[in-house]
This record gives structure tokens, sequence and C-alpha cells, in this order.
């Protein structure tokens, strides 16, 4: 028995490393709403680290598009002054929405929406791999974030915390695969699950004979316990009936864009 | 221990780089994983040992910037090690080009893992459909990292730390040196 166990020591070894790390990966699954010890130290010596780094990055690709890149910018003004003046335009409209809007809700006695406190904060570095979609604000318990907050822009849904260290958090995007929003159809109020893709959305549970259209926008729908109702998820890309089943296929395309995400709102709320 | 201390320094390097500098330097959501062609290296030159210690190290320290499950990267960079550990005296490792053909077979055995932790173990929806659709560019850029890290590492070494040598390097930058 030693002798066999001598001889096939190191693959014996390896073995028993491999389940090892597969145990503490399960063991970890089970507190995965909590942010260890392990975690909350990397992120907070890496934090500065990372500030630094975007720091310098960003002076660099500031010191780069204002002083030396400037054959763009005469195009790019035009177009603005052009957009400006369409902007203008919809403002006046929206303005009208607005007034009307009010005189309704004074008319039928609603309940004024309670606004969240929001918490500004920076994001700092992204996803170190490929495959999922995490990013790194520069915020975390110390102002008051905890895992479970949503995380918005003013063009949607952004994420919600999952880690949390006293100056930092990490956020999971809406496009990550394991992350799932409880979502309404605006137009027709079609209920459904949005799932990440990478880099767009999958609308699940939408059955088959609720009328989706591609360009419909989609909203939190405030059932999932993380986002409140009403942000912007995105817009249906495509729609795919098929033959038979009691679903249909949508991909929505986010309204945010993750590739530019520079600051964002933390959401905070009263702890349950 | 000196060994040690520098890998250390190098892998929370290269996780800074991979956060912070992929991010805004390229253009798409891919970027080369760093951490596994230092893997690879520790798995062609390291004992088995410190290396399965490193690569777990490495892999939770990843964990923590990437994904949501701490100990995923872990278990990917230590099988990923003890792989290239047990076939690398197969090869002749003083040449270069195996570790690119590690790092190759590395970014497959790691989509692997990957793929079928996420699936029997977590929840993780489309996730290795998304691992699937990204594993040829993850496979060229890692190669092409390989290739920048062998030629502008002992470079580097040579022009500003010469009385230093790179733990272990000497052994593959033949083939890139002067």
């Amino acid at each position: 028995m030693l002798e066999l166990f001598r001889k096939y020591r190191t693959p014996l070894l390896a073995g028993c490393l491999v389940l090892a790390a597969l145990l503490l990966f399960s063991v970890n699954l089970r507190q995965r709403p909590r942010t260890t010890l392990f975690e909350k130290a990397i992120l907070q010596i890496t934090a500065p680290m990372q500030k630094g780094i975007d720091s310098a990055c960003e002076f660099v690709a500031d010191t780069w598009s204002h002083y030396l890149w400037l054959v763009e910018t005469s195009r790019l003004n035009e177009t603005l002054r052009t957009e400006n003046r369409r902007m203008r335009q919809e403002l006046d409209t929206l303005e009208e929405v607005r007034l009307a809007n009010e005189r309704l809700r004074s008319l039928l006695d609603f309940k004024e929406e309670v606004a969240l406190p929001a918490l500004p904060a920076q994001v700092i570095a992204e996803d170190s791999s490929s495959w999922f979609r995490t990013v790194v604000i520069d915020k975390g318990s110390e102002d008051g974030v905890r895992e479970g907050l949503p995380v918005v822009v003013p063009e949607g849904a952004v994420g919600r915390v999952i880690k949390c260290a006293p100056r930092q958090a990490r956020v999971l995007l809406v496009t990550d695969a394991s992350s799932s929003v409880a979502t309404l159809v605006q137009r027709n109020r079609t209920r459904g699950i949005c799932r990440g893709q990478g880099d767009e959305l999958a609308l699940e549970f939408a059955l088959r004979q609720e009328d989706i259209a591609v360009g419909d926008q989609v909203i939190t729908s405030g059932t999932g316990g993380v986002f409140p109702k009403g942000l912007t998820l995105g817009r249906v890309s495509g729609v795919d009936r098929g033959g038979y089943g009691l679903f249909q296929t949508v991909t929505v395309i986010p309204a945010v864009d993750f590739s530019r995400l520079e600051e964002v709102l933390v959401l905070l709320r009263e702890e349950q | 221990m000196k060994r040690v201390f520098a890998y250390l320094f190098l892998g929370v390097v290269f996780v800074l780089v991979q956060t912070t500098l992929f991010s805004r330097l390229l253009p798409f959501q891919t970027k080369p994983d760093l951490l596994l062609i230092l893997i690879v290296y520790l798995g062609l030159t390291e004992n088995f040992l410190r290396g399965s210690f490193l690569a777990y190290l490495f892999g939770c320290l990843l964990d923590v910037f990437s994904g949501t499950y701490l100990g995923l990267c872990g278990l990917t960079l230590l099988v990923v090690f003890l792989a290239v550990r047990g076939t690398a005296s197969h090869f002749n490792t003083e040449s270069s080009l195996l570790l690119l053909f590690m790092v190759f077979c590395g970014t497959l055995l790691q989509s692997a893992v990957l793929i079928l932790a996420l699936v029997f173990f977590v929840d993780a929806g489309s996730s290795w459909l998304i691992i699937l659709g990204r594993l040829l560019p993850q496979l060229l850029l890692n190669l092409l990292a390989a290739l920048v890290l062998l030629w502008g590492l002992p470079r580097l070494q040579r022009r500003f730390v010469p009385f230093l040598a790179i733990p272990g390097l000497h052994r593959l930058d033949s083939r890139y040196g002067p």
C-alpha cells in the first residue's frame, strides 16, 4: 500500500489539491452574497494603485484629446450644434408633457414617487477577465454602500453591488451572464426576466402570444427586490417567436454604454 | 523566498494591468490573460508544491476582480498549472516555443474547466456560450501577449536590472536573447 502511494505520490497529491480547491469553491458558493475578509483586504490594498493608474491614464488621454488630437474637433462642433438645436425642440415638447403629467397626477391624487438617496461613485477598474462583466467603484461600506444595492446612470440600470470593502465595491453589470433583472415591456406591460448575455440582454419568460416588437423599451418592474420600478434597461432588438414553445426569444440592447462607464449612482436605501 | 515574492509582485502588477490599463487601451471587451501566461511559465519552471500554492493564490486574486465566484479562477489556474507541470517533463523546456504552445493549450484547458465548473456547480446562465464565443480572440490575444512578454521581459531586465535575473526566465529567453 505504502509502495503504491509512493509510486503515485504526485498524481495523488495533485488530485487532492484539485479536490481541495473544488471544495473551497463550493463552500464559497454558499457565502456568495457576503464579501470575505480576503476579498476586502485585496480590494482595500489594490484600490489606491488602481486609482493611481486610472488617474494617470485619464491625464494622458485628456492631454491627448484636448491638445494633440484636434482634427475631429471642428466636425464634432458642427454635429453638436445641430444636435443642440434638435434637443432644444425636444425639450420644449417634453416641457409640455411634464406640465400635462403634473396636472394628471394631482387630478388622480397619485402619491409622489419616493426618490431614493443616491451616492455618486467613480468606476476605477473593470473585470480582470474576458468572461465576466463587473466593475470596481471608489465607494464602499464607509460611504453607506452594501451588497445588493442598485447602481444606475441617467441612461438606465447598470447593475448591483456584489462585494463591498470599506472604501470600494464591486458591481455586477446587468450584462453579466449571472445577472437577471425582473422587467416589463413598457408599451404593453409584458413581464419577463432580463438575463445578461455578455454584450446584450435576453428577455426570458415572455409568453409567446405577447405582442413584443423591435424598438420596444424594456424597463425594470421593481419586483426583483433590487432595482426600483421604471428604470430603463434597453430596447428590443430582435424577436423570435419560433414555431412552437411557451415563450418567445427576445434580445435587448442595453440602454447604457458599458464601454464608456465612468460615473455611476448607487441608490441607497434602508437596510431591511 | 525571493522568487516567490518576485512572482507575487509580478502577479499583482499583471492583475492591475488587466483591470485598469487593458480596459482603456483595448477597444474590445476581450483582454489577454497575463496571469494564465504566468501560471504556464510557473508550470515550466517551478516545483510542484510552490507552483500549486502560487497558482491557487493567483487564481483567488483574480477572483477578487473577476466574476462573482471566489475560488473559480483558483480552481482553473491550479488545474492549468498541474496539467503543464505534469506534461512539461515530456517536452524540451529549454525551448521558448513550448511556452507559446502551452499558453495555447492552457487557454483551451482554462475555458474547458471554467465551462464545466459553471455548468455543474453554478447557475450562471449562458456563461458557457460567452466563453466559447470569445475563445478564438482570447487564444490569439494570449499568444500575442506571451510573445511580447518573452521578447520584452528579458530585454527590460538586462536594460534596467542587469545585476539581477528574472527568476527562472534564463531558461526560456535564450531564443530571444542578443
